[in-house]
């Protein structure tokens, strides 16, 4: 071991000082581009994983290789795989180290240099078509013994590296046919340990997870992914719960940076007093900086979508002891790149917080979930923010949907306090995190869906993400109502910031038309009130509080009219929105019956009494008295909703996600982490 | 120790041998001279015997020990048919060679003089005329003998004598006799006997000793309760006394796992005990293996977070490397683990109430517990226990989400509810299967079906409707909300017939195909009788969690749970709760217990109707331990504070008019209660009573709460709280004023109550006065401790004068401003009504 240590030590030495002077390794490579390097050398193998890997040199050198030279050295190459994976088995550590980058150098620099080329080309030309399943069943299967064994940390993670590598190779992992025989030769079982290992899954967690949200996506909707089966059908709690706190250390640290950032610049803010407007440069400027976590948030969909059991996950509480045991090895850190497979700063997993700090006490996913989403869905005109807050509502919609999860968003036991991130604006203070009430977690959903209707009535309207809004605050409410779970929730807020909405979209009717069926949005919208209208009786937490619908109806009456002549416009007018809008015309009808009826009512009140302008309690006590001689129109399916499916509807999105994710991770998978020295150190004391 | 051990192990066979032949009446002098004279040398201190005997029973001849174990089931045989016979009891071990340790310990013919101690009897009665008579008859030795022998002397006497008497014989023969009492009745005097064993002389020590080894191997509960008592009344000594170590000493090798369950095999098994130690590592029963396998997952639940189901079978596959090499040593693995997992169960939940106690709000420790319960939870179920329940179970889950905090002003005890599985042996019948947490989807899951076939069974009536079970993808989604109203039938019709009914109404068609129509005025309406239909509850307090758990009816809550609980569709699934109090030390509450019990079955051996509700008390050390909550009581406190209304007026609310039967039936619940409660704050100068330490039930009983200051000790020494009991002019109101038939009922239950109580005193003294020993408590604070409980008694008076004295202490309670003033200072310092 030790001469190895000296050898490497001197090889570096030499490389660095002389120029011109090759390595040695890069001699080898050379001379497996050109002939049989076992020819001369019986022992080549033997040595060459025992140099120092030069990555880019033979990525490099596999780029450059031409059409005819292919074929004149493909057996070498493919007898290079087949070395490397021979070397995977090893006892020496440094081989298998070796063997481990050189495979990944493999990879990449065939898939570099052919990248038109079909899978079936690439699979022949590293392992040779005929050894091609024999080669990849060794390369896994010693990859997944490395993962689950014993043997040291540096390694595991370096088949991690490997893995995502392997999978990233392509733009579109469903193109990569490499992949198939990762399906048929599943490591699903090796990730699930190292998740389900507190230590590994401290060290571990993050590249396995992102692994495992890339291999699900392998040709998904195409055919059978074993991987999607079995993720589904996991039940362990320790596992799955494992998988929740990688998922909940990604983004609390991001949460936590955000924080930081944002504290940072309000110091500059208050002490310069510059403008409100250079305010909001400020937070925009500093969203940007943390580019968002697509990876590890396509994880978390993953895991709510396909598998039931982990919705449990969501509600588990996470008291700050149990990140503080997880046990640390020193871990080769990088310098921090925005998104990719390096694991979120361990710090955090070191220094638990303060046990008394009253805001971080105890958490659990959602809530961590739920105040990255407030942060991501701040600011959505950068396309990984937009994608990022996409997917944030996507994932609240499937849990929106779940009956546990709704049963456990609405436990009047379980209440918390989640501090949001609102986005400074003009028009309103920044409200005081402090006084923050206690509730129920619903609340902080509600919140966050109000906090995205106010906030983004923008030009380059976000339909997309509104639509979705709008149907996870509908799909609550329908559980509410079949539940009968009367949720003590300032209502009044959800209903200004609808009728805002429909406010926008009038006002910007012909701009949004041109994109947008806004039509569909406002049906939502009204039947939302149709479901209060009807089925308040049901969830509503006071009879104050059916007055009050009334009262804002009534208030904001000229919204509703001015909608229903557009509506009525547009359905008597031939055109492709005619249908649309007749719809909204239908959905109106108790909304207008109401204004009607109490509006005459007001104003001879008002006039029998002499007063000008009404108080909000004498509005209130005209409606309470005449309720009896008002009529509703009960209407058809207002607590149906469509179910969430990602197919087809959603498809092309998440390829295009999984091509971003892809890419990125590519970009960032950083197998020199692992110097040599780091590993020689390491390997010395084992050995 | 080698030699001695040798020599000692035929022993048993020569001394088993004659003993059946030899005649009961004889049998006490004669054993033990007998079976001492032949080997000599084998009678070594007991300590080392008793130490050694884990390896001893190892040495045991297996031929031999199949002999004795023979004898012992046939005397067991004959103890059935001829009652109490002594000499045989004495026998009646199942280890065999503690009857000659025990007899010979004092190393000499017995001598039992005149018992010095003796309580002054003064009463008569068929067991004080007893030991009176024994006292002044010249043949002492032979009435002692004859009393110890016969159908009277129960335990009570047994630990009276031990305590009592300075003889060495005497001491030893009891400790052999408590062999042959019932374990409850002994159990129940066990913080005597423990507090005995480390307080007093090394011969008392001595007698006990054996019996509760012997106890400890056949028990885990036991030997944890031993081992929780004996740190929590040697804690008051001096670290560096000698005594002091013995006590501790017992408690190492209780906890040390050393007194394996040789005793329990044996209890199961009597034929092969001894063989067992030897030959299960090579041919382990099906049943043996199945349990230790069971238990090797709890240790390893317990200690580790390794997997146990089938999803991942890479780690599966591990586990079972683990428990199949186990096997081999299955019963070894078993007894190594027998204390841990309970042991395990006790710390986690004193560390969440240490922890909490470092939170500063109410709502903070609320959510604090409820996190941590749930971390709990994932390392249930395994074989742990409450050791407050009266049945053995398994606890399966803590519902965290359940759980309150307590008010306290600087500790945290906190209220859990526990979910367990009945069984009909904690410690063979094997540990429950986990069961996740979401029992809707598991259930669902092909494999999981067979197990569940309860809730298959329910569902499958509330499912009928939907053909959900054709396709997998179906049956995938059925837990959405989309179609929950399938789980809410009568939700679901409810809400269909009001609709019909309008339609009835209302039908006047304007627009499209049958539209339907509904009033405003109707939704509204329904709205606010709904609002006003809803239970009544207590508001959600932040800075008072407790109040909505508490005022919960009691099978409302367990009924909640055991809905929304993954084990609740089993037929031996109970809800249990218990108060964690970490930080307060409950020796004092312990005896108030044993006070209570004791005076309890004395009044109902008396045939008085006294009621009072002794609540059971676990002491884990001397500042932590559980407490079984009262269920289905809230505080006087909590009901003024809710219901404004007076006492009287509240219980016409709940139970109606003053003539309804409920109403009297309530009224005399009240008034029996009272008295029986009045008696013992007398007694036992029960202080610090202001309207949170009483609850009332919902049967109108009365029960006091928190014994924290008796006897001598009263709060902060302010001197408040002179009258003998409390007794406000609300209760009085309640009995139907001073001049009420209800109120002479009272008065006169109090002296029968004290009538009887008087006949036993002794049994209740003698609880409190050998847990005096040793004692730093504050209710034994001062010397005159003992002599005001026995003044209280008042041995001397005759029945017309108790009379005099009942109603003298009725009226100076009545009249007392010290209540009014002390619920006063209560309302101004706690806020407690």
């Amino acid at each position: 071991m030790s001469q190895v240590e000296k050898k490497a030590g001197l090889l570096r030495r030499t490389s660095s000082s002389k120029k011109p002077l090759k390595e040695k390794v890069v001699l080898m490579y050379d001379e497996i581009f050109k002939e049989d390097p076992a020819k001369h050398n019986s022992r080549f193998w033997d040595e060459l994983f025992l140099m120092k890997v030069n990555l880019e040199y033979l990525e490099s050198k596999l780029e450059t290789v031409d059409g005819e030279e292919v074929q004149r050295i493909q057996d070498n190459i493919n007898s290079l795989f087949h070395h490397c994976v021979q070397a995977l088995g090893e006892e020496h550590q440094i081989k298998v180290v070796n063997a481990l980058q050189t495979l990944c150098a493999l990879f990449r620099g065939v898939h570099q240099k052919n990248k038109s080329a079909s899978g079936f080309d690439i699979i022949n030309m590293l392992m040779g078509f005929d050894k091609a399943e024999q080669r990849m069943k060794d390369l896994m299967e010693r990859l997944d013994s490395l993962l689950c064994g014993d043997g040291s940390e540096s390694l595991k993670s370096l088949c991690l590296k490997l893995l995502l590598c392997l999978v990233t190779v392509t733009d579109n992992i469903s193109q990569n046919t490499i992949l198939e025989y990762v399906m048929i030769n599943s490591i699903f079982e090796a990730i699930l340990q190292i998740l389900s290992d507190v230590s590994s899954r401290g060290q571990h967690g993050y590249d396995a997870v992102v692994l495992l949200a890339l291999l699900v996506n392998y040709r998904k909707y195409e055919s059978v992914n074993p991987y999607i089966v079995k993720l589904s059908i996991v039940d362990d709690e320790p596992t799955l719960d494992g998988m929740g706190m990688v998922v909940h250390q990604a983004l609390t640290e991001y949460n936590r940076q955000y924080k930081d950032k944002e504290e940072e610049n309000q110091g500059g803010f208050f002490s310069t007093l510059t403008s409100m407007v250079r305010f909001n440069f400020h937070s925009l400027h500093l969203i940007s900086k943390y580019v968002t976590n697509e990876a590890i948030l396509l994880a978390l969909y993953e895991a709510v979508h396909l598998n039931r059991n982990f919705i449990t996950v969501l509600a588990q509480s996470h008291p700050e002891m149990d990140i503080a045991a997880t046990p640390m090895t020193p871990t080769p850190t990088t310098p921090t790149t925005p998104l990719g497979t390096t694991p979120p700063s361990l710090d955090m997993m070191n220094n638990p917080e303060l046990p008394l700090d009253p805001n971080l006490l105890t958490s659990n996913l959602l809530i961590t979930f739920l105040k990255y989403a407030s942060i991501v869905m701040q600011d959505t005109k950068d396309e990984h923010r937009l994608n990022s807050a996409r997917l944030c509502l996507i994932i609240l919609t499937c849990i929106a949907e779940d009956q546990y999860a709704d049963a456990f968003l609405h436990d009047d036991n379980m209440n918390f306090r989640v501090n949001l991130h609102k986005m400074p604006m003009r028009h309103r203070k920044k409200a005081v995190d402090k006084n923050i009430p206690s509730r129920p977690l619903v609340c902080a959903v509600l919140d966050l869906m109000v906090e995205f209707i106010v906030t983004h009535m923008m030009k380059d309207f976000p339909m997309d993400l509104y639509l979705r809004c709008v149907q996870i605050i509908h799909k609550l409410l329908c559980y509410q109502k079949k539940c009968r779970i009367r949720l003590h929730y300032t209502w009044r807020e959800l209903w200004s910031a609808l009728i805002n909405l429909l406010k926008f979209l009038l006002s910007n009717e012909t701009t949004l038309l041109a994109k947008h069926n806004i039509f569909h949005l406002a049906l939502l919208v009204v039947n939302l009130f149709n479901m209060f209208i009807t089925y308040g009786d049901t969830f509503l937490p006071t009879s104050n509080s059916y007055d009050e619908l009334y009262y804002e109806i009534v208030r904001m009456h000229q919204v509703f009219d001015n909608l229903y002549c557009m509506v009525l416009r547009v359905s008597t007018n031939t055109g492709q929105w005619k249908e649309a809008a007749s719809k909204v015309t239908h959905a109106l009808v108790n909304v207008r019956a109401i204004i009607n009826h109490f509006n005459p009512k007001i104003e001879s009140y008002a006039a029998v009494n002499h007063i000008s302008q009404l108080s909000e309690e004498q509005v209130l006590e005209v409606v309470r008295s005449n309720y009896d001689t008002l009529t509703l129109k009960l209407q058809d399916g207002l607590d149906q909703f469509e179910r969430y499916s990602e197919q087809p509807k959603e498809a092309a999105f998440f390829k295009e996600l999984v091509r971003s994710i892809s890419l990125n991770v590519r970009k960032n998978v950083s197998l020199n982490t692992l110097s040599q020295d780091v590993l020689l150190k390491e390997f010395s004391t084992i050995s | 120790m080698e030699d001695t051990e040798l020599e000692v192990s035929p022993t048993p066979s020569d001394q088993n041998s004659p003993s059946p032949s030899s005649s009961p009446s004889l049998s006490l002098p004669s054993t033990p001279s007998s079976s001492c004279a032949p080997p000599p040398a084998a009678t070594p201190p007991l300590g080392v015997i008793s130490e050694g005997v884990a390896e001893l029973s190892l040495f045991i001849d297996a031929e031999v020990a199949q002999r004795a174990c023979q004898e012992v089931l046939q005397k067991v045989k004959l103890q059935q048919v001829e009652g109490d016979v002594p000499s045989q009891h004495s026998g009646a071990k199942p280890v065999p060679n503690s009857p000659p340790v025990a007899l010979t310990a004092s190393g000499k013919p017995m001598k039992i003089r005149e018992q010095e101690d003796d309580p002054e009897g003064l009463a008569p009665g068929s067991v004080k005329s007893a030991r009176r008579r024994q006292r002044h008859n010249p043949s002492k030795q032979s009435w002692l003998l004859r009393l110890f022998e016969s159908k009277l002397f129960d335990v009570s006497m047994a630990i009276s004598y031990l305590h009592n008497s300075k003889e060495p014989g005497v001491q030893a023969y009891i400790g052999n006799r408590l062999f042959s009492f019932p374990h409850e009745e002994v159990d129940f005097y066990l913080p005597q006997l423990l507090n005995m064993y480390i307080h007093m002389d090394e011969d008392v020590g001595d007698a006990i000793k054996p019996y509760v080894v012997h106890r400890c191997r056949q028990s885990i509960s036991f030997s944890l309760m031993c081992a929780w008592l004996l740190g929590a009344y040697s804690s008051d000594m001096h670290i560096s006394t000698q005594r002091h170590s013995r006590g501790t000493k017992l408690r190492k090798l209780i906890l040390s796992d050393e007194l394996k369950p040789a005793g329990s095999r044996a209890h199961r098994d009597p034929l092969t005990f001894s063989l067992i130690p030897f030959y299960h590592g090579l041919s382990p029963s099906k049943r043996t293996h199945q349990r230790s396998k069971s238990d090797a997952t709890v240790s390893i639940s317990l200690s580790s977070n390794l997997k146990r189901t089938a999803s991942n079978p890479k780690v599966e596959s591990s586990q079972d490397e683990v428990t199949d090499s186990n096997s081999s040593l299955d019963s070894l693995e078993f007894e190594t683990v027998r204390l841990a997992p309970q042991r395990e169960f006790i710390k986690s939940l004193m560390g969440i109430g240490k922890r909490l106690a470092t939170l500063p709000t109410k709502e903070q420790k609320t959510q604090r517990l409820i996190s941590e319960l749930s971390l709990l939870n994932h390392k249930l179920p395994a074989r742990v226990w409450l050791p407050t329940a009266a049945f053995d179970h398994h606890v399966v889950r803590v519902p965290h989400t359940q759980a309150v905090v307590l008010n306290s002003k600087d500790k945290a005890p906190y209220l859990i509810y526990v979910e367990v599985l009945e069984c009909d042996n904690f410690e063979t019948s094997s540990v429950p299967i986990r069961i996740p947490e979401n029992r809707i989807r598991s259930t669902r899951s092909v494999e999981n079906l067979p197990d569940c076939g309860m809730t298959a069974e329910q569902r499958a009536g509330s499912f009928s409707m939907v053909p959900n079970y054709d396709n997998d993808d179906e049956a995938w989604s059925v837990d959405d909300i989309g179609e929950l109203q399938v789980e809410l039938p009568e939700v679901h019709t409810n809400s269909c017939d009001n609709i019909s009914q309008f339609s009835v109404d209302s039908i006047t068609s304007l627009e499209s195909k049958d539209p339907v129509f509904i009033a405003a005025g109707d939704i509204r309406r329904r709205l606010s009788e709904q609002l006003a239909q809803a239970p009544t509850t207590f508001k959600r307090d932040p800075e008072d969690p407790s109040a909505v758990a508490l005022k919960e009816p009691w099978e409302e809550k367990v009924r909640r749970i055991r809905e929304g609980s993954p084990y609740g569709h089993l037929p031996n699934w109970r809800l249990l709760s218990v108060i964690v109090k970490c930080g307060d030390d409950l020796r004092q509450e312990l005896l108030a217990f044993q006070v209570l019990q004791q005076l309890k079955s004395i009044w109902e051996q008396e045939r008085v109707p006294l009621w009072i509700k002794p609540y059971k008390i676990l002491v884990l050390s001397s500042d932590s331990g559980m407490i079984e909550p009262v269920v289905n009581a809230v505080s006087l406190h909590q009901v003024k504070k809710q219901s404004q209304l007076s006492l009287l007026d509240y219980l016409l609310q709940e139970h109606g008019a003053p003539t309804t039967e409920a109403f009297l039936s309530a009224q005399r619940n009240f008034v029996q209660s009272c008295a029986g409660y009045s008696l013992i704050c007398y007694l036992l100068q029960v202080k610090d009573r202001h309207n949170g330490n009483i609850l009332l039930d919902a049967e109108g009983h009365i029960i006091h709460i928190d014994f924290g200051f008796i006897l001598s000790s009263s709060p902060k020494n302010l001197g408040f709280e002179t009258s003998a009991f409390k007794l406000t002019t609300e209760f009085v109101d309640v009995m139907g004023g001073p001049e009420g038939d209800m109120f002479n009922y009272y008065k006169m239950l109090m002296l029968q109550g004290l009538i009887a109580a008087r006949k036993h005193m002794d049994r209740v003294l003698q609880i409190v006065e050998i847990m005096q020993q040793g004692s730093q408590l504050p209710c034994f604070h001062g010397s005159s401790t003992m002599r005001g409980l026995k003044e209280r008694f008042h041995m001397s008076l005759t029945e017309e004068q108790l009379q005099l004295l009942i109603d003298q202490l009725v009226d100076g309670s009545m009249r007392s401003l010290t209540t009014k003033l002390y619920d006063g200072f209560q309302y101004l310092t706690n806020g407690i009504m």
